[in-house]
C-alpha cells in the first residue's frame, strides 16, 4: 500500500511538474491570444493591399492564428498610421503595412499627430521595389548624362502618380540633386500617368518597376537608370543612378519599401514571435514568386536596422520636401 | 486559328464556368448593397484567386466586376440608394418609375440595357482593342480637358425646370469637390485642419446621403408616403419598349466603350454623359427625371459599356483605367502574366480563352439578373414602415464600410440634410453630382495641360481630337441656347395669344 502510495505520490508529482512545465511553456507561447489585425493604410487594390493580403495569407499559417486584413485609407497613409499610433485595446495584436508614404507623409504633413519613428516598433522590411527612370522610346536621350545636360538647358516635365508618392519624390530628388529644370505633372495614379509618358506628353518618369517593366521589354519605353543601390536582376543592363558618378547622383539611392510595423507598446514576446514568423514567410516559395511578379527584391532589414533605415529615409524626404517647397 | 483547340481546351473547364457564375452572383449581391462596391468585392476576392488557374481567377474577378456594375442599379431603383457610384444616374428615372408602380419594368430595363451594353463593350474589346488603345494614348490632358468641357455642358440639359437652380447646384458641386489636397502643390484646401477631409469628401457617403436619406426624412415627417405605389407584380419591360430604347442603349454603350478605353474617367461619368445625350435626343425629353424608361436604359448602358472597355488599356497597354482593373492587373501578375503589349504575342490562347469567358459572362449576367429581379423586386412590397429603418441601417453601415470610418457617417447625414433641402426647394441633384464628379477632372486637366505645355495655350488646340471636342462643346452650348430662346419665344407667343383671347 505504502508502495502504491509512494508511487502514486511520485506520479502525482511528475504530473504536476509536467503540467507546470506545459503551463509555463504555454504562457511563453501565448501570443497571439487573439486574431491578428493587419492594417493597410490604403484603399483595396493597390500594391500595399495586394502585398498585405498575400503576407496575411502566409502569416496565418506560420502563426496558427487568423490574420485579418483591414483597410484604413486616407490622407496618404497618415489616417491609418495615426490610428495605430494611438494604441488602444488591441494594439498588441495589430500590425500595419508601412511603405514610403510613412516617411514621405511625415515629411510633407508637419501637423501629424504621431512621431513616425518613436511611436512604433519596426518588425520587418518585406520587399523593396526599385523605381526606374524611363523616357519614351522616341526620346532623343539615350542616357542619364544626355538627359541632365538637356534638362539644364530647357524646361522638361516628369509625370507622377500623386503628390507625396515615391514616384513624385524621386523626381523631386533628381531635380534637386542635378539642379535641372524639371516640372512635376501630377496624375491620379500610375494608371493615368503612364499614357502621358507613352504618348510623349511628358519627358521622363521615375516609375515603379512593375508598372513599366513590360513596356521597357516591348520597346515602348527606354530605361535610363534604376534608383536602387544595386542593378536590378530584371534589368541587368540598366545602370543605377548612383553609378553615374556625376551631378551628385551618387546620393540617389531610393526604393519603394514595404514593411510591417506595430505600436510601440507591442509586447517584446510578440515582436520576437512575429519576426520569426515573418522570416519564415519570406523564405517561402509562394512569397518569393510573388515578389518576383512584382519586380521586387525581398526586404533586407528588420528590427533596429529597419528603424535606422526609416530614420534615414525620413531625413532624406524632409530635405527634398523642403527644397521642392512641398511641405505645408 | 491554329491554336483554336488550345483555346477551347483552356476555356471549357468546369472551374471557369463556376468562376463566372459565382463571380456574377457575388457581384450582383454586393453591388446592390449600398457602400459595398464591386471594387471592394474584387479586392476581397483577390486572395482566393491565388490558388486558382489563371483564366478562372481572372474570370471570377471579371464576373464580380460585371455583376457589381448591374447590381448597383437594383437598390438605386427600389430604395433610391445607389449600390455603387455608377448607378447614381440610374435612380434619376429608376426610382420615380418604382414609385409609379413600374419597379419591375425599371429593373428589367436596367438589366437588358446592362447586358446589351456589356455585350457591345466585349465586342469592342475583342475586335477593336488595338485601335481603341491607340486612341487612348492620343488622349492627353488637353483632349481630356475638352471632353470634360463638353460633358459639363450637359448640366445645361440636365437642369430641368430652373436653369439658375441647376447652375447653382452645379457650382455647389464643384465647390465641394475642391475640398482636399491640391493635386499640384499638395496643399490642403478647405479641410479646416481636419485630416478626414484631406482625401476630399467621400463620394459614396455623399451619394447615399443625397438620395436615400431625404426619402427617409420625408417619410417620417409625413408618417406615411401615400404616393408610393410600387408593386413587385408590376409589368415587366415590353418588347416595343425595349425596341424604343434600343438606339439609346447602343449609343450609350458606345459612349461607355470610348470612356472606358481612356484610363481615368470611369463609369459614373459615362453614365451621366450617356444619360444627358439620350435626353437631348429623345422626343420624350420632358419626361426625363420623372420616370422615363429611356433614362434608365441610357444610364445603365453608359456605365456597363465601360466594363469590357476598361480591359482594353489593361490588356493591350498594361494600364489599369480604374481601381478594379488595377486589382485585376494584380491578379494577372500573381499568376505570372504581365498584361501589356507582349501578352498578345506570348499568351494569345489564354487571352482568347479569357475573351470567351468574358462573352459568356454577359449571358450569365442576364440569367442571374432575371433571378435577382424576381426576388429583389419583392422589396417593393415591404411596408415602408418596416423597410425604411432597414434602409437607414444599411445607409449607416454602407457609409461606414467605405473607409471603416465613423466620420463618413456624419458626411452621409450632412448630405442627407442637404438632399432634403434640395428636394424641398426643387433644386435638381444631378447637376450637383456632375459638378462634383467633373469639377476636379476639369481643374486637374486644365492645370496638367498648362504644366505639360509650359503655360503655352496653343496646347489646347493641338490636334484633331481637341478640335472635334471644341466643335462639340460649342455645338452643345448653341443647341441649348437655341432651345432656351425658342422655348421662351413660344411661351411669350402663347402668353400674347391668351391675352388676345
Amino acid at each position: 500500500m505504502n508502495k502504491f502510495l509512494s508511487s502514486a505520490y511520485l506520479a502525482a508529482c511528475t504530473s504536476a511538474l509536467a503540467l507546470g512545465l506545459t503551463l509555463s511553456s504555454a504562457s511563453a507561447d501565448e501570443w497571439p491570444t487573439n486574431d491578428v489585425r493587419l492594417v493597410v493604410p490604403y484603399a483595396p487594390g493597390g500594391t500595399t493591399d495586394v502585398l498585405s493580403r498575400r503576407v496575411a495569407d502566409l502569416l496565418q499559417q506560420e502563426l496558427d492564428a487568423n490574420v485579418i486584413v483591414e483597410n484604413r485609407p486616407g490622407a496618404g497613409s497618415t489616417v491609418g498610421t495615426g490610428r495605430l499610433s494611438r494604441g488602444g485595446r488591441d494594439a498588441d495584436h495589430t500590425i500595419l503595412m508601412a511603405s514610403p508614404g510613412h516617411t514621405i507623409g511625415a515629411a510633407i504633413y508637419p501637423d501629424l499627430t504621431y512621431d513616425p519613428v518613436e511611436d512604433f516598433v519596426f518588425l520587418q522590411n518585406m520587399i523593396d521595389i526599385p523605381n526606374v527612370m524611363v523616357v519614351p522610346a522616341d526620346s532623343p536621350y539615350e542616357n542619364v548624362i544626355d538627359f541632365v545636360e538637356a534638362a539644364k538647358e530647357e524646361n522638361m516635365t516628369f509625370s507622377h502618380s500623386g503628390v507625396g508618392s515615391s514616384i513624385h519624390m524621386s523626381g523631386e530628388l533628381f531635380k534637386t540633386l542635378t539642379d535641372t529644370n524639371l516640372t512635376a505633372v501630377p496624375f491620379a495614379g500610375s494608371g493615368a500617368a503612364l499614357p502621358a509618358l507613352l504618348g510623349g506628353d511628358v519627358d521622363v518618369a521615375f516609375e515603379n518597376m512593375p508598372t513599366v517593366l513590360s513596356h521597357i521589354r516591348s520597346g515602348d519605353l527606354r530605361a535610363l537608370a534604376v534608383t536602387s543601390a544595386e542593378r536590378s536582376e530584371y534589368l541587368p543592363d540598366v545602370p543605377t543612378l548612383s553609378e553615374i558618378g556625376e551631378y551628385n547622383l551618387d546620393q540617389f539611392i531610393t526604393t519603394a519599401w514595404f514593411g510591417l510595423i506595430a505600436h510601440s507598446s507591442f509586447p517584446e514576446e510578440a515582436q520576437s514571435k512575429m519576426r520569426e514568423a515573418l522570416a519564415n514567410v519570406m523564405e517561402r516559395e509562394e512569397f518569393l514568386d510573388f515578389a518576383e511578379q512584382l519586380g521586387a527584391e525581398p526586404g533586407q532589414v528588420a528590427g533596429e536596422e529597419f528603424k535606422q533605415f526609416i530614420v534615414e529615409d525620413l531625413k532624406r524626404w524632409e530635405d527634398v520636401a523642403e527644397q521642392a517647397g512641398i511641405s505645408q | 486559328m491554329e491554336n483554336f483547340s488550345e483555346v477551347i481546351e483552356i476555356f471549357f473547364s468546369l472551374d471557369n464556368f463556376l468562376a463566372i457564375a459565382i463571380g456574377v452572383v457575388i457581384g450582383v449581391v454586393v453591388g446592390s448593397i449600398p457602400g459595398l462596391t464591386a471594387t471592394m468585392a474584387v479586392a476581397l476576392a483577390l486572395p482566393f484567386t491565388f490558388s486558382m488557374q489563371p483564366v478562372a481567377a481572372i474570370l471570377l474577378l471579371v464576373g464580380i466586376y460585371k455583376g457589381g456594375m448591374y447590381g448597383g442599379s437594383i437598390t438605386a431603383i427600389l430604395i433610391r440608394t445607389p449600390g455603387s457610384p455608377a448607378s447614381a444616374c440610374t435612380l434619376l428615372d429608376g426610382y420615380p418609375m418604382a414609385q409609379q408602380g413600374h419597379a419591375k419594368k425599371a429593373l428589367k430595363a436596367a438589366l437588358y440595357s446592362s447586358v446589351i451594353a456589356d455585350f457591345i463593350s466585349n465586342i469592342a474589346l475583342i475586335f477593336f482593342a488595338a485601335y481603341l488603345a491607340k486612341i487612348a494614348l492620343n488622349f492627353g490632358a488637353p483632349e481630356f480637358f475638352w471632353l470634360i468641357c463638353f460633358s459639363l455642358t450637359i448640366i445645361i440639359s440636365l437642369a430641368s425646370g430652373s436653369m439658375i437652380k441647376g447652375l447653382m447646384a452645379a457650382l455647389l458641386g464643384i465647390l465641394l469637390s475642391l475640398v482636399g489636397l491640391d493635386e499640384v502643390f499638395g496643399s490642403q484646401r478647405f479641410t479646416f485642419g481636419n485630416y478626414n477631409l484631406m482625401d476630399s469628401i467621400s463620394f459614396i457617403p455623399l451619394l447615399i446621403g443625397l438620395f436615400a436619406i431625404p426619402e427617409i426624412i420625408e417619410f417620417y415627417r409625413k408618417k406615411a408616403l401615400p404616393h408610393i405605389k410600387a408593386k413587385a407584380s408590376g409589368a415587366g419591360l415590353s418588347f416595343s419598349e425595349l425596341k424604343r430604347c434600343l438606339t439609346t442603349i447602343v449609343r450609350g454603350s458606345l459612349i461607355g466603350v470610348i470612356i472606358g478605353a481612356i484610363p481615368g474617367t470611369g463609369a459614373t461619368a459615362a453614365a451621366f454623359i450617356s444619360y444627358s445625350d439620350a435626353r437631348r435626343r429623345s422626343p420624350n425629353r420632358a419626361n426625363f427625371g420623372k420616370g422615363e424608361v429611356e433614362g434608365v436604359a441610357a444610364a445603365e448602358a453608359g456605365n456597363n459599356g465601360v466594363a469590357g472597355a476598361t480591359m482594353i488599356p489593361l490588356l493591350s497597354l498594361g494600364i489599369p483605367g480604374d481601381v478594379i482593373t488595377a486589382i485585376i492587373l494584380g491578379a494577372f501578375m500573381v499568376h505570372g502574366l504581365t498584361p501589356g503589349p507582349l501578352m498578345f504575342q506570348e499568351n494569345l490562347s489564354l487571352i482568347y480563352a479569357l475573351f470567351m469567358g468574358i462573352m459568356f459572362s454577359s449571358v450569365v449576367l442576364l440569367l442571374v439578373g432575371n433571378v435577382a429581379i424576381k426576388y429583389f423586386s419583392l422589396i417593393a412590397d415591404i411596408p415602408k414602415s418596416v423597410l425604411f429603418p432597414i434602409v437607414l441601417m444599411f445607409c449607416v453601415y454602407g457609409a461606414y464600410a467605405v473607409n471603416n470610418d465613423t466620420f463618413d457617417i456624419w458626411v452621409m447625414m450632412a448630405f442627407g440634410v442637404m438632399g432634403y433641402i434640395f428636394n424641398r426647394a426643387a433644386i435638381p441633384a444631378a447637376p450637383f453630382l456632375i459638378g462634383f464628379i467633373l469639377g476636379p477632372m476639369f481643374e486637374d486637366n486644365l492645370r496638367r495641360s498648362l504644366l505639360i505645355g509650359h503655360n503655352d495655350l496653343s496646347i489646347f488646340v493641338r490636334g484633331p481630337i481637341t478640335w472635334a471636342f471644341i466643335a462639340l462643346t460649342v455645338g452643345s452650348i448653341s443647341l441649348a441656347l437655341y432651345r432656351f430662346i425658342s422655348a421662351r419665344r413660344e411661351a411669350r407667343n402663347a402668353a400674347a395669344k391668351s391675352q388676345e383671347v
